[in-house]
């Protein structure tokens, strides 16, 4: 019996354990119950994820399992308490897309539930296995969600792009992962740092695949193709998922994988990283003025924002790192609060996703109107909501670093999309107003009222988050 | 008691003023009282009917606010108190040699600068107090009746009393700034009276027009009173009097040359009372100021604040006095507009314009006794010209009312029967204007002429040449006004019958203005342009030691105190030849002379030379600057330049887009491919 | 260059000793077998797939799905042979890992069996 084989700690792994094991159970609960427990099962699935949460929480120092593959520090606790705040926030906001009778699917929150916990493995991972294995167990559970709703025509095509690019950008982060292996000798980041002091074109090679794969995730461009479709076609509360907690996990181990494995070659990936995060800058801001589905303005807003999460990545300093969580976990507050909105557009005959149909909401409805018109604000940096102090932590980062380029840009990039976030301002509050929407749901006014609220307030008492933070970015130096 | 003089008009506007608020709210209620679209179609068209046949419109016909009856009443009443207590202040200062000086707030202390408000009662003073608040009091009670349709005639009752209570502020006024105030306020006024009707085109061209050339006098009104502050660190009157002489020599360095201080204040100060009073080269706004309702032609446009510029360069007599240039200048203009003024009336047809020409003309008269020296004599003509000019207004007005808003004198004719007491108001004002022995105009007006005569500035022949030639014209035209309106063969007859004398509350200011008319000359002659002077206005006019045009006008040639009697006979003859006798002869004389007739009855082409020289130039920048520099260069490079190039990078960013899985899949291949060439080849040497 | 035959060596013997066996399988059938065709020979599977036909034809969604089902636990055998084998060393870890396996495919199974996945209609 050797040391390998020993009944190891698993301590680190209670969450993941909690989630994966409730997940089965909920499955069983379902399959046995059938459809009509669907309201049940999201119950226990929001509890259990909330649990899962407070376990994170409870966890203390830096704990680490499977020799070193899997561990629990500040900065992944920190991340996974944000990504597990969006996962049950979605199924929460989901409640009413699944109340109706021929919508009934106990299997999508333990699908969010397999995928969350797929996404702590991946934020926890600190070697090329574990971070494959997150990956693929989060994404495997994104393309079935994607195409949820399998009787509608976009959403199974939105399930199947998703699906087939997915596998490609698997496919390249596998192979990206096998060159590094085979020019390091180890999958473990930090053998990989020590190996690759050096740098070398091979080693180069597998690290351009393998962020090709993580810029597929964080849908960076020129690997966010996929996202405006299947923003679009997949069901509003799953788009609402996609857009919040996945993008956390995809940047958490984008993040680790940087500063932990590769700082050897720092030089060589903040070239990537600056480029993919100048294009999605860009591409969000330019390409979402012509956009008149909501959803996809998401879509872009989104890859926008992952742009200027990026920037902090590319300043590659514990201010950076610091500057990117802080962004993260502000965009997950405001993209939960402007899905709560997009979900609660919706009329009689079925709910729409045209920004035009939004017209005059500040006349019909208009304690939803500003809350949206603060998220919105907020997505454009105008201070002092949330989104402003987000794009101030990368920029300052960003100028520390001496990346004046990359800020200056970012700024007129933001101006491009404050372009189209105040063009939703500007039709809800002065054209005249379309048929008004259903009464919004208490579940979807409770979510965003919180979301606004706190973009809103979040100026008057930034400390703890901000302080948090600060503690999680230094974990990883 | 002077407190009370001022500000009672204060009061009045403040009640009207009230009332035609509330008005306006219960004609437009729970909104904004947007005045157009707020089903006035009707009345639009309405209006546009009646200036179809007149100019003179009296608006809409909807039922007037609520209380515009109080509101009436308690402005006129208020400004016949404000009278009666003039005429008690006229007594106690101008003749019981009392003077006063009130202090009432302190309005600036900045450095140097200390400006206050203040009332500075002197005889020069109570002369303007008597003039405003009786003509206003007398057009107040006209409005009853003149006004009697119109439904906003709580806001026309209080911009009067306002306008009333910014001229006492003018007269009153204890400094530069405060004078400038009140000629601030005066001219505001004037514009909004001007543009009563203000949904008449014309009316608010007219408005604007007024307010625009009188910038260009307060222009240099206000360049005059820093040019004052800037010698003699201060503003208030006193302080500027007691430092005038000290001044003279003084010069300003200006570019290359030496200017002499003095005579470049009074130059400056002097284009605001051109502006002001409507003289040669700024007078283009008076004759179209005549869009305004009738009473207020008569009470700012022709008594008052048209005289605010003549009360300006008495007041400031100490200054003038020391620049002998300047007093040239005033000589030349003063006398350049009487001429060139009644060149111009003798050939205009609306009856109103005739009278404003003449104003601008009497005005002329005025500044050229300023500029000659003999303040109290041009004070003496304002005095006596307010009266009669205002009398005249007054009585266009009843004309038009009975000729149902038709002003061209062309139309009319006959009326003589119809409105008896009109035309002898009239006739009593045209003889006063003309200088028929022993009306008012003719002591003032022989007194300016015989001034002007003997002034020893070098202009003062000039002065005396215009004026009595003037007086000739004057005659005529006033003559011709009357016959061609009142004698005659009636021109429509339906307008003819239906002609009736106006209301009551006309008819009295005629019969008070007409008294004035007669009797404003005979019994003060020795206190404005005789041996009384000194006593009479004491320090309130300064004149300089050698200033001796009082004393030795009175020694003048007999022809030179004839000539203007001898003129005005022969403008009534030639008027009765041409309008009387041998109606014919205008006529052939216009066909015969025609480009001299042209030339003044377009009245020396000058609103067309203005047009060329100034409006249109400023027309063109403007216009050039915003298509060429806003529209084309600003926009088009600047934001709406950069926002289209945006959409386009957009559109383009869209259409990769495609939908289809192959594209995706080789953005990223692509994506992929040009990283690895990157590193290969940038980072080659590794 | 040696190294490389070297190591390269072993794929040689084993592309070979597949050819050897896959070539005589393949080409004997034509050569040897004994043909009569009969009426129920000819007549399409019980699956409904014609005998002779192109391979390459749309067929059910379900044979997929059957597909898919057993390779799961194709492979779920594939991985308990190495297990079995070395069970006596893995230990109790090694056990309880395989436990815990087994545990979520029996889940998964339950789950696809009440969902009517294994039910042809």
């Amino acid at each position: 019996m050797n040391q390998a084989l020993q009944f190891p700690a698993l301590q680190a792994l209670y969450p993941e354990i909690l989630l994966v094991v409730g997940a089965m159970a909920l499955l069983m609960l379902g399959v046995f119950r059938g459809d009509r427990s669907t309201g049940a099962v999201n119950g226990f699935a929001v509890l259990l994820l909330v649990a899962a949460g407070i376990l994170v929480c409870l966890q203390d120092g830096t704990a680490s399992a499977f020799h070193g593959s899997f561990v629990s520090d500040p900065f992944a606790r920190f991340l996974k308490v944000v990504a597990l705040i969006g996962s049950a926030v979605t199924i929460v906001l989901a409640t009413e897309f699944l109340s109706a009778p021929h919508r009934q699917r106990y299997e999508f929150a333990i699908l969010i539930m397999l995928a969350t916990a797929g996404m702590m493995v991946l934020i926890s991972a600190t070697d090329l296995i574990a971070l494959y294995l997150g990956l693929e167990l989060m994404s495997l559970s994104l393309y079935v969600i994607a195409a949820l709703d399998r009787d509608s025509l976009r959403s199974t095509e939105a399930g199947l792009k998703y699906f087939v690019l997915g596998a490609l950008s698997s496919g390249m982060l596998l192979y990206g992962s096998s060159l590094v292996y085979g020019f390091t000798g180890t999958v473990e980041f930090a053998g990989i740092a020590k190996a690759a002091q050096n740098g070398g074109l091979g080693l180069t090679f597998g690290l351009v695949f393998l962020f090709a794969g993580l810029c597929f995730k964080v849908s960076a461009v020129p690997f966010h193709m996929w996202t405006p479709d299947v923003y679009e076609g997949a069901p509003t509360p799953v788009t609402a998922f996609f857009a919040s907690a996945p993008k956390v996990a995809a940047m958490s181990v984008f993040v680790r994988a940087s500063m932990t494995a590769f700082p050897g070659i720092a030089e060589q990936w903040q070239q990537i990283i600056v480029f993919v995060s100048i294009a999605s800058m860009v591409l969000g801001g330019f390409a979402g003025i012509g956009q008149t589905n909501i959803k996809r303005l998401m879509a872009y807003s989104s890859i926008g924002n992952m742009g200027y999460a990026l920037i902090g990545l590319a300043a590659g300093s514990p201010d950076g790192v610091q500057s990117v969580l802080i962004y993260v976990s502000l965009y997950v507050a405001m993209t939960l609060g402007m899905f709560a909105c997009i979900i609660a557009m919706r009329r009689a005959d079925g709910p729409v996703e045209k920004i035009a149909d939004l017209a005059g909401l500040a006349r019909t409805k208009p304690a939803m109107a500003f809350f949206l018109a603060m998220l919105l604000f907020s997505l454009a940096g105008v201070p002092p909501l949330a989104g402003f102090f987000g794009k101030f932590y990368v920029f300052l980062a960003a100028m520390k670093a001496g990346l004046y380029t990359l800020a200056i840009l970012g700024v007129l990039a933001s101006v491009v999309a404050a372009y189209y976030y105040l063009a939703i301002v500007k039709i809800m509050y002065f054209d005249e107003p379309a048929t008004p929407f259903e009464p919004m749901r208490g579940e979807l006014k409770t979510v965003l009222a919180v979301s606004g609220l706190f973009v809103l307030l979040f100026f008057v008492y930034p400390a703890p988050l901000v302080e948090a933070a600060a503690a999680a970015a230094k974990s990883l130096f | 008691m002077y407190q009370a003089i001022v500000f009672l008009p204060l009061l009045g506007c403040i009640l009207a003023g009230l009332i035609s608020l509330a008005g306006a709210r219960a004609r437009f209620p729970g909104g904004e009282p947007s005045e157009f679209d707020h089903g006035h179609g009707g009345h639009e068209s309405h209006a546009a009917a009646h200036d179809a046949h007149g100019h003179d419109d009296h608006g809409a016909h909807e039922p007037a606010a609520a209380g515009s009856r109080f509101a009436e009443l308690a402005t006129t009443a208020l400004l016949f108190i404000s009278m009666l207590l003039s005429w008690l202040a006229f007594v106690k200062v101008g003749l019981g040699q009392e003077e006063f000086r009130a202090p009432i707030l302190q309005f600036i202390t900045v450095g140097d600068l200390k400006v206050d408000w203040g009332l500075r009662v002197d005889t020069l003073t109570t002369v303007m107090l008597v003039v405003v608040t009786s003509i206003s009091a007398f057009v107040h009670l006209y409005s009853i009746g003149y006004m009697e349709e119109d439904p906003y005639r709580p806001r026309f009752f209080s911009y009067l009393s306002l306008f009333t209570f910014s001229m006492l502020m003018l007269v009153t006024a204890d400094s530069l700034v405060q004078l400038f105030f009140g000629w601030e306020g005066v001219g505001l006024m004037s514009y909004l009276l001007i543009g009563f009707w203000y949904h008449k085109p014309e009316a608010n061209a007219a408005a604007i027009k007024a307010f625009l050339v009188n910038r260009v006098g307060d222009f240099g009104f206000s360049l005059g009173i820093f040019a004052v502050f800037y010698l003699t660190g201060a503003v208030d009157f006193d302080t500027i009097f007691a430092q005038a002489p000290a001044l003279s020599g003084k010069t300003f360095h200006f570019l290359s040359w030496d200017l002499d201080a003095l005579t470049v204040v009074c130059l400056l100060l002097f284009m605001g009372a051109m502006g002001k009073s409507a003289q040669f080269l700024l007078h283009t706004w008076l004759p179209d100021a005549m869009e305004g309702p009738t009473p207020v032609s008569a009470l700012i446009h022709a008594a008052t604040m048209v005289t605010a510029g003549v009360f300006m360069v008495a007041r400031l007599s100490p200054l003038f006095e020391l620049a002998p240039i300047a007093q040239s200048v005033v000589i030349f203009i003063g006398a350049s507009t009487a001429l060139f003024a009644a060149t111009v009336g003798l050939v205009q047809n609306d009856i109103k314009r005739i009278v404003a020409y003449s104003t601008c003309s009497q005005l002329g008269y005025m500044f050229v006794a300023m500029g000659v020296g003999a303040y109290s004599v041009g004070m003496f003509h304002l005095f006596t010209h307010a009266f009669f000019k205002a009398l005249l207004f007054l009585g266009c007005g009843a004309v038009i009312i009975a000729m149902h808003h038709e002003q061209d004198i062309r139309r009319m004719g006959g009326l003589k029967s119809r409105i008896p007491f009109t035309y002898w108001m009239m006739f009593i004002g045209t003889l006063a204007l003309t200088g028929f022995p022993f009306t008012a105009g003719y002591f003032s007006k022989d007194a300016i002429i015989e001034a002007a005569f003997v002034g020893h500035n070098p202009m003062a022949i000039y002065g005396f040449v215009c004026t009595v030639i003037a007086a000739g014209l004057t005659s005529f035209y006033s003559w011709r006004l009357m016959f061609k309106t009142f004698h005659g063969e009636p021109h429509d007859h339906h307008h003819h019958e239906a002609a009736h004398e106006p209301h009551i509350t006309m008819l009295v200011p005629l019969g008070a203005l007409a008294t004035g008319a007669i009797l404003a000359g005979m019994p003060f002659k020795e206190l404005f342009a005789g041996h009384g002077v000194a006593e009479f206005f004491r320090g309130s006019l300064t004149f300089a030691a050698g200033n001796k045009v009082l004393e030795e006008m009175h020694h003048v040639p007999v022809w030179v105190a004839l000539t203007p009697t001898v003129m005005m006979a022969l403008g009534l003859l030639v008027a009765w030849q041409f309008y009387i006798r041998r109606p014919d002869i205008p006529a052939a004389l216009a066909r015969q002379y025609k480009p001299l007739y042209t030339f003044l009855l377009n009245k020396w082409y000058f609103d067309e030379l203005y047009d060329f020289l100034f409006v249109k130039p400023a027309m063109w920048i403007g216009r050039t600057l915003w298509k060429r520099g806003d529209g084309w260069l600003i926009d088009g490079f600047g934001p709406d330049g950069v926002s289209a190039r945006v959409l386009d990078v957009t559109r383009n960013v869209v259409r990769l887009q495609t939908g289809y899985l192959y594209h995706y899949a080789f953005a990223m291949l692509i994506g992929v491919a040009a990283f690895i060439t990157w590193f290969m080849f940038a980072s080659g040497g590794h | 260059m040696n190294d490389i035959v070297k190591d390269y060596f072993p794929l040689v013997v084993f592309i070979a000793v597949a050819v050897v066996i896959a070539l005589p399988l393949m080409i004997a059938p034509f050569v040897i077998a004994y043909k009569k065709p009969d009426p129920e020979k000819l007549s399409a599977y019980e699956c409904g797939f014609n005998a002779f036909d192109d391979a390459r034809m749309k067929f059910d969604v379900r044979f997929y799905l059957v597909a898919i089902l057993f390779i799961i636990f194709d492979l779920e055998v594939s991985f308990l042979f190495p297990w079995a084998v070395a069970f006596g060393d893995v230990g109790v870890f090694g056990f309880w890992s395989m436990m815990v396996f087994l545990a979520v495919l029996t889940i998964g199974f339950i789950y696809e069996w009440k969902k009517g996945a294994l039910e042809w209609d």
